[in-house]
């Protein structure tokens, strides 16, 4: 346990001096929950509905955090990790490679809680929010939408060999993610056509999810679960098949 | 004397191309063994294959008895290994590099000593992208000693070292080696197979070419330099 936590203790320091992981997952989300909150607020979500657009917004901004570490923190490190031979140099110690990877996935996690929870106080403290669905279901949804998205930046991390490839697969996964997962920009707004190509993206049935919870609303759940089950387990079981340490 | 590292009859190849063939040393308690041979000779895949990195088809590999992938946390808790051209962390600071090797370690040394005994102590806070090639390639050396090794493995310990500093380090191999430290390393400087190592084995395509005393091989060349010997063993490229 000790080992354990002086290896959290610095490589959390080394996550920290990169300012990229902790801009894009901390400050984009927290400005975006400013920018919404200071244009509309209190403004009701559409004409007919009972909750504003800070509380629609809600669950689709806690999951940048996710997005920012599931498909830039955790595959760039490990491929950048295995391109040094830092696992490979694990081997000839006591302590498992494995390890290390935990402790990137502790890290990462971490900072993605640290994003929503800031969120979540910025849009209370200033915003007035208040959660309209269970708070319980809310946190065990975001566990779930959170490991589902690391099991795909694992499956990254394993698929591709060097980091170059890591970080062109990143970009290519990040973005569209972000941009058409409803995370960033509501999805209700898109034209009928990119909806429908949007809902292919893992993240946005999280994102239904997450909406569905933290609304309380009364839709049914079941593609988003079998999304999120179904991409964790396919990630978890492709990355054990392809994953190398060098 | 018992044997620290025993490797018998190891074979290794990749794809149809043999890496390693039918390898045999054996290397005893307090002993310094270079392995030596050109380039893609297949000296680092031998390593590999001793510290069980690397799978291999045939032979056998001890390391202080133990078979290191079966016994791999036992066993590494009392074995050093420096990696050709290690590489660390970006942004990671000397500092934090040696604590964070020593944590994985139930007794490891002192890092502050062996800092100020390779002279990087003034750089703890620095950052370890900073420093200069030879000051990297002394840190390697250094972090391998850090568990207090019985036994160490070193490849190429002192590529990128100016003379200074590669008399720095075989002033601490040295003192260690009256310790009693087993040492396997890699060279490609005869004078410092000369100066440190006990006996040697020099590798040509994966084959064994010669084993033996530093002086008996000098004695059965017809030179008085281990450099010439060595050359000469590889144009033969007979078993001596």
């Amino acid at each position: 346990m000790k080992k354990f936590l002086t290896l959290l203790k610095i490589e959390g320091k080394l996550s920290l001096r990169c300012v990229d992981s902790i801009f894009f997952g901390v400050c984009m989300p927290v400005g975006i929950v400013i920018l919404i909150g200071l244009i509309a607020g209190q403004n009701p979500a559409s004409n007919d509905v009972g909750y504003t657009l800070i509380q629609s917004s809600f669950g689709a901004l806690v999951t940048v955090g996710i997005c920012a570490t599931a498909f830039m923190g955790i595959p760039l490190t490990i491929a950048d990790y295995r391109d040094k031979k830092i696992l490979k140099h694990f081997f000839v110690t006591p302590v498992s490679p494995t390890m290390l990877l935990w402790i990137h996935a502790v890290i990462n996690m971490l900072l993605s809680m640290v994003s929503a929870l800031l969120i979540y106080a910025v849009a209370k403290v200033f915003f007035g929010y208040e959660m309209i669905g269970s708070k319980l279901m809310f946190i065990g949804s975001y566990l779930l939408v959170m490991v589902s998205m690391y099991s795909l930046g694992l499956l990254i991390a394993s698929l591709c060999r060097t980091v170059k490839t890591a970080n062109v697969v990143c970009s290519i996964v990040y973005f569209p993610m972000l941009f058409l997962s409803g995370a960033t920009i509501p999805f209700e707004i898109f034209p009928q056509q990119l909806q429908v190509v949007a809902s292919l993206l893992p993240l946005t049935q999280g994102i239904k999810l997450l909406k569905s919870t933290s609304l309380g609303l009364e839709t049914s759940l079941l593609i988003p679960l079998i999304v999120l089950v179904g991409s964790l387990i396919i990630g978890i079981i492709l990355s054990m098949r392809f994953f190398r340490w060098e | 004397m018992e044997n620290s590292i025993e490797v018998k009859n190891l074979t290794k190849s990749y794809g149809s191309r043999l890496a390693v063939s039918n390898l045999n040393f054996a290397v005893k308690k307090g002993e310094v063994f270079g392995l030596l041979g050109p380039n893609g000779a297949g000296k680092s895949t031998t390593i590999d294959c001793i510290l069980g990195l690397k799978p291999f088809e045939n032979g056998s590999v001890r390391v202080l008895g133990m078979d290191p992938t079966r016994e791999r946390k036992r066993l590494f808790e009392r074995v050093g290994v420096q990696l050709q051209s290690s590489s660390y962390q970006g942004n990671i600071r000397v500092g934090e590099v040696c604590e964070e090797i020593a944590a994985l370690y139930q007794s490891p040394a002192d890092y502050h000593d062996l800092l100020s005994q390779f002279k990087l102590d003034q750089y703890l806070k620095q950052p370890v992208a900073k420093l200069s090639g030879g000051e990297k390639q002394k840190l390697s050396v250094l972090l391998a000693l850090i568990p207090q090794p019985e036994v160490l493995f070193l490849d190429e310990l002192t590529t990128g070292l100016d003379t200074e500093a590669r008399r720095e380090v075989w002033h601490v191999l040295t003192a260690l080696k009256e310790k009693g430290l087993t040492l396997f390393l890699t060279s490609h400087y005869m004078d410092e197979v000369e100066v440190l190592c006990d006996r040697i084995c020099i590798i040509s395509q994966g084959h064994a070419l010669v084993t033996d005393t530093v002086p008996k091989l000098i004695q059965k060349s017809p030179y008085k330099r281990l450099e010439e010997a060595y050359l000469w063993v590889m144009k033969e490229e007979i078993a001596v």
